[in-house]
């Protein structure tokens, strides 16, 4: 790997307010055993802005068995359409069988869906990554004020990379609003996803996956039972004090 | 070796899932006596040694652990599984480690 964990700080700096394209170009040009994470929906700039820096890119997407049908033909029109290395991660079937077996189809809308997701989404995820480098994301920080307004353009991974196998997260949408996103996929006719045009701005899996109303953000979208539940590790003092 | 567990007790006065759900773990594998202090945060006393601690620290999230060695070297662990794996020397489940991670990394959340 070209990029060392020390200049990492130096280059999310350097790099903050550059255009994707550049961050990509940084990305692909230093790091070879690098991919893309593809969730089948706007992030497919990343793929078009990638191809248009070198061929081969390898890009990965996350089947948790339970995407639209729409999302599983979008994943294959731009298998097709794009010269890439794509390749789909699975679920443990062992994992998926024993939680369906416990607690059905439907955990989520009475547990949280951190479950659900860690099998069918985290691990696979761990799985790929673990056989990486770097990789690249389409996180931007207007996705989700309360979470991810940290993000910066290249990080250090210390969720899934260790001190024995770091691990870099590049996020070249990071500082993009949804608007530039979507002015690149119309300046650049990118294909895309047929449930954005019917109100679903962020995209999951079908159950937990709602078109959401104008001017609502995207965060509603998903998961939308679990406001109280998704605030429930944090820390949060009140104004009280000791009488 | 000195070992805080810093749980949390919610606004409502109610204790924190989370929370419960580790001490729960820690219990059914016998080490919770690996434990020598728990420390609770109060979210309605700032002043409470939990808070205080978490505000030391600056820790926003709970549970979380702090880790003492004989040298006087503190380490603050807010994953669980990695408190366990590292100081515990036990390994949990991998969906367990899955599910953690998803808690404890906002950037994951719209994955």
């Amino acid at each position: 790997m070209a990029i060392a964990r020390a200049d990492v700080a130096r280059l999310a700096s350097e790099y903050a307010a550059k255009h994707p394209r550049e961050i990509l170009r940084l990305a692909l040009e230093n790091v070879e055993n690098i991919a893309i994470s593809f969730s089948g929906a706007d992030d497919i700039v990343l793929i078009d802005m990638a191809s248009r820096i070198r061929t081969g890119v390898q890009v990965f997407s996350l089947d948790t068995g339970r995407l639209h049908p729409e999302t599983y033909k979008f994943l294959e029109l731009v298998r097709e359409r794009y010269d890439i290395r794509f390749e789909a991660m699975f679920p443990d079937h062992a994992a998926v069988e024993k939680l369906v077996r416990e607690k059905g189809m439907y955990s989520f809308f009475v547990d949280g869906h951190h479950e659900c997701c860690g099998i069918r989404k985290v691990m696979p995820l761990r799985r790929k990554l673990a056989t990486l480098d770097a990789w690249i994301t389409g996180q931007r920080r207007d996705q989700s004020p309360g979470t991810r307004l940290a993000i910066e353009v290249i990080e250090e991974d210390k969720s899934f990379g260790t001190d024995e196998k770091p691990l870099l997260k590049f996020n070249p949408l990071a500082h993009w609003t949804s608007a530039q996103v979507w002015e690149y996929i119309r300046d650049y006719e990118v294909p895309y996803n047929e449930l954005h045009a019917r109100g679903y701005v962020s995209i999951g899996c079908e159950p937990c996956t709602r078109a959401v109303l104008p001017n609502q953000h995207e965060r509603a979208g998903r998961w939308w039972w679990e406001e109280e539940t998704k605030k429930e590790c944090g820390l949060h003092a009140g104004n009280r004090t000791k009488p | 070796m000195h070992i805080t567990f810093v749980k949390k007790i919610k606004a409502d006065g109610s204790p924190c899932r989370k929370c419960a759900e580790v001490e729960q773990r820690l219990r059914e594998s016998g080490q919770l006596e690996r434990i020598d202090t728990v420390a609770i945060a109060d979210e309605r006393d700032p002043e409470s040694s939990g808070m205080l601690l978490a505000a030391k620290h600056g820790i926003d999230v709970a549970p979380f652990f702090i880790v003492r060695d004989d040298d006087g070297a503190e380490r603050i662990y807010t994953i669980f599984f990695q408190f366990a794996k590292e100081v515990l020397n036990r390994r949990l489940a991998e969906q367990d480690e899955a599910k953690e991670l998803l808690s404890r990394d906002p950037s994951l959340d719209l994955l």
